[in-house]
Parts: C-alpha cells; sequence; structure tokens
C-alpha cells in the first residue's frame, strides 16, 4: 500500500531551490513565488497518481517548468504591455530578491546563453539537480544531459568572462 | 576514455558529497591522476562551479513563501478531507430533505472567514516561530504594548493563563481591521497562539464552534465582547481543551460536549 506523502518535509526541503528555478525562467519575484506555491498545490492535489516518491524532486522541477510555459502561452495569446528594458532592469534590481548584483551578472550571462543549453545549466546552478534528474525533468538521455552541461558551461564561461564582475567569478588561471 | 570525453562527463559533476559515490564519473576521476592538464582543467570548472552557486545562493525566496504555501497545502488537504462528508450530506439531502440541507449548510464557512484561518495559521506556523513586535515573558507588557498600538486583545483572561510567560505580541491589519497575535508558553514548552480580532471583520460568516484539527495544528475560536478569539497550537488537544476550555465558566466542559455543543448551549465566553 502506497504512503501518503510528507508533504511539509518536501516544501521545506524543497522550496528554495524551486524558487530559484523559478526566478531564472521568470526573473520576477512575484511570478516565481506563484509558480513555487502553484507547483506544490499541484503536487497536493495529484500526490495520488505518483507512483514514485523518488522522483519527486524531478516532478516537482518538471512541474514548475511546465506551468511556466503554460503561463508563456496564456500570455502571448492575451499579449500585455511589453516592458521596455530598462523598466525590466528596474524589475529585477528592485525586488529586494538579489542580495547582491553578483546573482544579477549571472543570471544576465544565463540568459545569453542558447536555449537547448541553458535550461540544463539552469537546473544544475539553480535547482542543483544531478545529471541524472535534469535528464528526467526534461525527459531527454543522460548522454544529451552530460553534452550540453559541457557546452554550455564554455558558453556560459565567455558571457561571463565580458562581464565586468569577470575577476569575481572566472578564477585566475 | 580520452581527455575530451573524461571533460564531458566531469561537466556534470557537483561535488564529492553528491556524486562522489555515482561509478559514471569513478573512471574519468582516476584519469585526473595520471592527466594533469584534466585535472587542472577540473580544478578551474569546480571553481568556477562554486562561485556561480555561491552568487545565485543570493536569490532568497521571501520570508513568508514557505508559511503561505503549508498553508496553502493544509487548505487543501482540509478542503478534500471535508468533501466526503460535504457528498454524504448531499446524499443525506435526498433522504431527509430539509432537516438535513439546514445542518450541512450551517457547516459552510465562509470565505472570508476561510482566509482568515488560513492566513492567521500561516503566520503563526512559519518556521521558527511567528515575527513578533515585541519580545517578554510578561503578559502585562503585551497588553499594554497591544493597547498602545490599537489593537483588539482579551484583557479578561482567567488566572491560569495570566500566570503563563508570553514569548511576546504582535499588532498587525487584516484587511483593513487592526489584530493582535499574543504567544503563550506552554509548560511543555510549546506554544499556544492567540489571534484576536474585530468579529465584524468576519463580516456574516458562521463561526464554527469546537475544536479542529488542521494538519498538526489544533484550533479554537471564541466569541467575544465583539471580538473573534483564535486559539492555535500544536500541543496535544487535551491540553488546548484544558486551558481554552476552561476559560469559561467554572464548569468543565467533556469533550463531547465541547465538539458537539450547539452555540445556544455554550458558557457566555465562548460565544
Amino acid at each position: 500500500m502506497r504512503t501518503e506523502l510528507d508533504l511539509e518535509r518536501i516544501v521545506s526541503e524543497l522550496y528554495s531551490p524551486l524558487y530559484r528555478f523559478a526566478f531564472g525562467l521568470s526573473r520576477n519575484e512575484t511570478q516565481a513565488a506563484d509558480l513555487t506555491q502553484e507547483t506544490f498545490l499541484i503536487l497536493t492535489k495529484q500526490q495520488a497518481q505518483i507512483r514514485d516518491i523518488t522522483k519527486i524532486k524531478s516532478w516537482l522541477f518538471t512541474t514548475l517548468r511546465r506551468e511556466f510555459l503554460r503561463g508563456l502561452r496564456t500570455q502571448s495569446s492575451h499579449p500585455e504591455v511589453e516592458l521596455q528594458p530598462e523598466h525590466q532592469d528596474q524589475l529585477v534590481s528592485d525586488s529586494g530578491v538579489l542580495q547582491a548584483s553578483d546573482a544579477a551578472t549571472v543570471l544576465e550571462a544565463l540568459a545569453g546563453v542558447d536555449e537547448s543549453y541553458r535550461i540544463v545549466l539552469e537546473l544544475f546552478y539553480l535547482a542543483d539537480l544531478s545529471y541524472k534528474e535534469i535528464a528526467a525533468t526534461l525527459d531527454i538521455p543522460i548522454g544529451t544531459v552530460m553534452s550540453r552541461l559541457s557546452r554550455g558551461k564554455e558558453q556560459l564561461r565567455t558571457l561571463l568572462a565580458k562581464t565586468t564582475a569577470t575577476d569575481k567569478i572566472i578564477p585566475p588561471k | 576514455m580520452n581527455s575530451d570525453a573524461a571533460k564531458e562527463i566531469l561537466s556534470a559533476y557537483r561535488s564529492r558529497d553528491r556524486d562522489g559515490a555515482d561509478p559514471i564519473f569513478h573512471e574519468a576521476l582516476n584519469q585526473m591522476e595520471s592527466d594533469s592538464e584534466l585535472k587542472k582543467w577540473f580544478e578551474e570548472r569546480q571553481d568556477l562551479d562554486r562561485a556561480i552557486r555561491g552568487k545565485l545562493a543570493g536569490i532568497e525566496p521571501p520570508a513568508d513563501l514557505q508559511a503561505k504555501i503549508l498553508a496553502r497545502i493544509r487548505g487543501e488537504k482540509v478542503r478534500r478531507l471535508t468533501l466526503p462528508p460535504v457528498w454524504l450530506a448531499a446524499a443525506a439531502c435526498l433522504v431527509l430533505g430539509g432537516i438535513a440541507l439546514f445542518y450541512s449548510t450551517r457547516q459552510v464557512e465562509s470565505a472570508r472567514f476561510q482566509e482568515f484561518k488560513t492566513d492567521a495559521l500561516a503566520m503563526v506556523s512559519v518556521q521558527g516561530g511567528p515575527v513578533l513586535d515585541l519580545e517578554t515573558p510578561n503578559l502585562s507588557e503585551t497588553q499594554t504594548y497591544l493597547r498602545n498600538h490599537q489593537a483588539p486583545y482579551d484583557d479578561a483572561l482567567p488566572s491560569r493563563l495570566k500566570s503563563m510567560e508570553t514569548a511576546g505580541c504582535r499588532a498587525f491589519v487584516w484587511k483593513q481591521y487592526p489584530a493582535s497575535l499574543t504567544c503563550f508558553r506552554l509548560p511543555n514548552g510549546m506554544f499556544l497562539h492567540l489571534v484576536v480580532i474585530n468579529r465584524d471583520a468576519m463580516g456574516d460568516a458562521n463561526i464554527p464552534v469546537g475544536l479542529k484539527s488542521m494538519g498538526d495544528w489544533h484550533v479554537m475560536f471564541q466569541q467575544k465582547d465583539g471580538m473573534l478569539l483564535m486559539w492555535a497550537t500544536r500541543a496535544p488537544m487535551d491540553q488546548l481543551k484544558q486551558i481554552v476550555v476552561k476559560l469559561g465558566r467554572k464548569r468543565v466542559l467533556g469533550v463531547q460536549e465541547v465538539a458537539g455543543v450547539q452555540r445556544g448551549h455554550l458558557p457566555e465566553r465562548l460565544l
């Protein structure tokens, strides 16, 4: 017989990495918090359908990403007034979420990485998932995860090297 | 395995404590012992990974996010747990007609009251304890603070509760209504939280009587002098009964009486 999930423990352990991942996707504090809450609510409602509790972590990140993409599709069918780039910067820097501009620098560099590599890097760095968990979350082979991590990291390193914070982030050779 | 293949595998390596036991990395890690260029590359990559993770750790979730999530989960659990009785009540309506309908509708809480209950529980269930404006073991100091901040509070607590130490208090506003939180320290080290708000804040909501379990919390509501009092604790329900139910007149209500009592039969302090 299947035991009920210890939802409070799962929330306690995973709400921070889920929030960081959501923030990486949305770059917006409110949206990231909403996505994180919504993801756990979906887990509460659908916990009976989860057969393998060892895959909860991947399930949560998959669900959060799916909800984010669904939100994007809704937005595109009901377009809102687009923010100007300088206003977007304001949104992030004023949010109070980023304790230091260093995080913004890394997020900015991540945004410049090719999309297929970026999501893998976000799951690796923001969500702290293993390559197996990333493969399960994105439903791609393990080998693909490894090659995308390798190439993505190289791109990210190059982009970070171009920023003003280069000497803080890239270790000296 | 050549150097490029080893680099690709090692790109997925996080740290020894998390991935050290994964055999997929063993060959590549062993290869470093005989390949100094690979070892140097790997150490630089690990430094970069640590630096990036360190920077991204600056993205902190809002302080109340965990409490909000837990409150929504508990609300959903309660909703799901109460659904079958609702269906049963509906079925009973078909059989028993208006009488059963009367009793089932009495149990429906308004959305506003439900929201207050969820918000209050979220506030007190924050990890590490709720945020307090004033931390003091002295109940009279909390009452003075709340009075000075125009927050409602119960100034007629029985001596049993007055003799308890408090952790402190907080004055806050819920939907434009002033409210207060006072936290008592129970003898077993757990907390008993008292949230007080003007009864008008609930509109026409039917306030349920009796003790309720919400997840691992036990709560009870009282109406008193135009105020709504919400008691909440993680202590055993019996303890809450002993403390809160005895707030009424000296007549001690039994368990069954409290849980199932009708509004008109409660001592006036409990209504």
